[in-house]
């Protein structure tokens, strides 16, 4: 399944692409944020600084139990270096349930590059 | 990409050998799949795959094959020991997916009066994932080492299940030469937070009954019979096998670029077998296979509780023995013979199972006569099948079948096709009872999204690469 987003700024589009990876995989999450993960990652360039924040989404759901509500980009620098947090409640089945099981972030026809209005990324899960 | 296809008889075609490859492709369809596949991509990436080095034999396709990330879904490589490569997305993310079927001595009317309250507890035993786990287990982090080395070995000494398994398991339930050191911390951890689950999307638990038996003999081998109550585990290495696949396609990506090896399309990246890269995956790899061993057994020890607690019977009494476990996504050396001589081959076998002749050394003892089984299963709605392999495979495509009915609508497009309908109840009307975590993940997988097993079976019989045995049709579907 892929995703697609778009943001005036590249902060912006990871915030995006966070927000539609969590409707994939929860539907529609409402709520106040009761507790928060920071988030600091680096790699080669914004295509695999992505893959790594989507991931890292994934990670902080699967295995630290967040069930994400809000995503803060504080910064990405020229490096592909991101500051981040992610906000959100304790995953609490009953009133929370994963729609589909994404089991990883692809490489396949990955892109985040610039767009009319600022950015736009294309990745593609494997549910 | 428009890929020339040619007909070499009803159910094998031929990609021929041409500019970048190094070999043929082959793939196993009916005139009706060949078809259908000329409209997207899988052929093409059958084609690349053909490109890697040190290739022995042709790049292979089995007639569920359909596209994946780099190798197809339904494709089978192998490659040579000195000159041929080692690649993660020859094996998929989820490493070591298998299926495996056990049964016993109960019938169909016995399940009849009690299907409901057995899929709720089936539900209620067998966690899912996230937000769906046993409260009376938790992995440590010197367990987690152990399950890594040792597989379905591990899970029976804590207590799953008996030595008598480990003999109907492909490789004895563990793959030799895993490394836990060659392991990410975040893999480690995805893992001791899902072993012992399910998983959700394609991944099911699914009781049946046995509809028809097709070889009578082959049959009281394996000990089927008709009526018979059985059940279909599917699942894998879950996150810790999805991470070890990303973090080795990042390794590989760079090893590809520093052994020079072309790639026509990125997610093929490999290492030779001889590099420390390709070294270092297969190790990795293998630890993930092990997990899935021993979430496999765990969960089978779950299913027999939930079995004798529904029935008020012992598990000795009802005897759900495991007829056998196989792996669809794994790379493994094996012993062929090659234009007349055994040599030692990576078998890469992704959404593809193996299947070894009768009296093959690795073929269950108990089941020289007739075959390694082959566990072939089908959508929810439809029906599931039991083959054993044949001289035939090991002759043509290293000893390998089909490994399920593969999807021809994606997700998104089963979601349309499944609107304003409800796929439970449409099941429940059949006999069928579904027990699922999400209505979204029913509804992508219909019977619809998938071709129908049978045929893709056919094919395989009349390749003569498998032979059919029984027919299994479901009565509880659980899903996370």
């Amino acid at each position: 399944m892929g995703i697609e987003a778009f943001g005036e700024t590249l902060e912006e589009l990871f915030v995006h692409a966070a927000c539609a990876l969590r409707t994939v995989v929860l539907g529609e999450v409402q709520g106040e944020a009761e507790r928060s993960e920071a988030v600091e990652l680096r790699a080669d360039g914004p295509e695999a600084l992505m893959v790594d924040w989507l991931s890292e989404v994934l990670f902080l759901l699967e295995s630290r139990g967040l069930c994400p509500l809000e995503f803060h980009i504080e910064s990405i620098d020229d490096e592909a270096r991101l500051k981040a947090s992610v906000k959100g409640v304790d995953f609490r089945p009953g009133e929370h349930s994963i729609e589909r099981e994404v089991k990883a972030v692809t490489w396949h026809r990955l892109e985040v590059a610039p767009h009319e209005q600022g950015w736009r990324a294309v990745v593609y899960l494997d549910l | 990409m428009n890929v020339k296809v040619e007909k070499i008889d009803a159910c094998r075609w031929r990609i021929p050998k041409e500019g970048d490859m190094r070999t043929e492709g082959l793939v196993f369809a009916s005139e009706a799949m060949i078809h259908a596949l000329m409209q997207e991509k899988a052929l093409e990436q059958v084609r690349n795959v053909a490109t890697l080095p040190g290739i022995v034999g042709p790049s292979l396709a089995m007639p569920d094959i359909h596209w994946g990330y780099g190798f197809p879904i339904g494709g089978v490589a192998a490659f040579s020991e000195q000159e041929g490569v080692v690649s993660p997305g020859g094996v998929g993310y989820d490493i070591n997916c298998g299926v495996r079927l056990l049964a016993g001595s109960l019938h169909l009317e016995e399940l009849l009066p009690v299907q409901a309250p057995l899929a709720d507890l089936l539900f209620r035993n067998v966690p899912s994932g996230v937000g769906s786990t046993r409260s009376d287990f938790r992995l440590t982090k010197g367990q987690e080492r152990r399950v890594l080395l040792d597989g379905a070995r591990w899970a029976v000494r804590e207590g799953f299940g008996t030595d008598a398994d480990l003999d109907h398991i492909e490789e004895g339930g563990v793959i030799l030469g895993a490394d836990p050191e060659l392991i990410s911390d975040r893999a480690l951890e995805r893992g001791r937070s899902q072993l012992g689950t399910l998983g959700s999307g394609n991944h099911f638990l699914e009781v049946q009954k046995v509809d028809r038996i097709f070889d009578a003999r082959a049959a009281e081998v394996l000990g089927l019979f008709e009526g018979q109550i059985t059940v279909s585990i599917h699942t894998g290495s879950r996150g810790l096998g999805y991470q070890i696949c990303d973090d080795h396609l990042r390794l590989m990506q760079a090893a590809s670029r520093k052994y020079g090896i072309h790639l026509p399309d990125r997610q093929l990246c490999c290492a030779p077998l001889t590099s420390p890269e390709g070294k270092q995956y297969l190790a990795a790899m293998a630890a993930g296979a092990n997990f899935a061993f021993a979430n496999r057994q765990m969960i089978t020890a779950w299913v027999r509780e939930s079995f004798s607690r529904i029935f008020g019977k012992g598990q000795e009494q009802i005897r759900m023995r495991l007829i056998y476990d196989v792996c669809h996504n794994i790379a493994k050396w094996e012993e062929h013979e090659v234009a007349g001589r055994m040599q030692r081959l990576c078998v890469h076998r992704k959404g593809a199972t193996r299947a070894f002749a009768p009296g093959h050394p690795k073929t269950p003892s108990a089941f020289a006569e007739v075959g390694q089984p082959v566990l072939i299963p089908g959508d929810m709605g439809r029906s599931s099948c039991v083959l054993v392999g044949t001289q035939k495979a090991m002759e043509e495509t290293f000893g390998s079948s089909c490994h399920g009915a593969g999807r021809v609508l994606s997700r998104h497009a089963a979601k349309k096709v499944s609107r304003g309908r409800d796929p439970v109840a449409e099941l429940a009307k059949r006999g069928i009872l579904i027990r699922a975590s999400s209505r979204a993940t029913v509804a992508e997988e219909i019977s619809e999204a998938y071709k129908d097993v049978n045929e893709v079976v056919e094919v395989m019989q009349q390749a003569g690469l498998a032979k059919i045995v029984a027919r299994l049709r479901p009565l509880i579907v659980v899903k996370g």
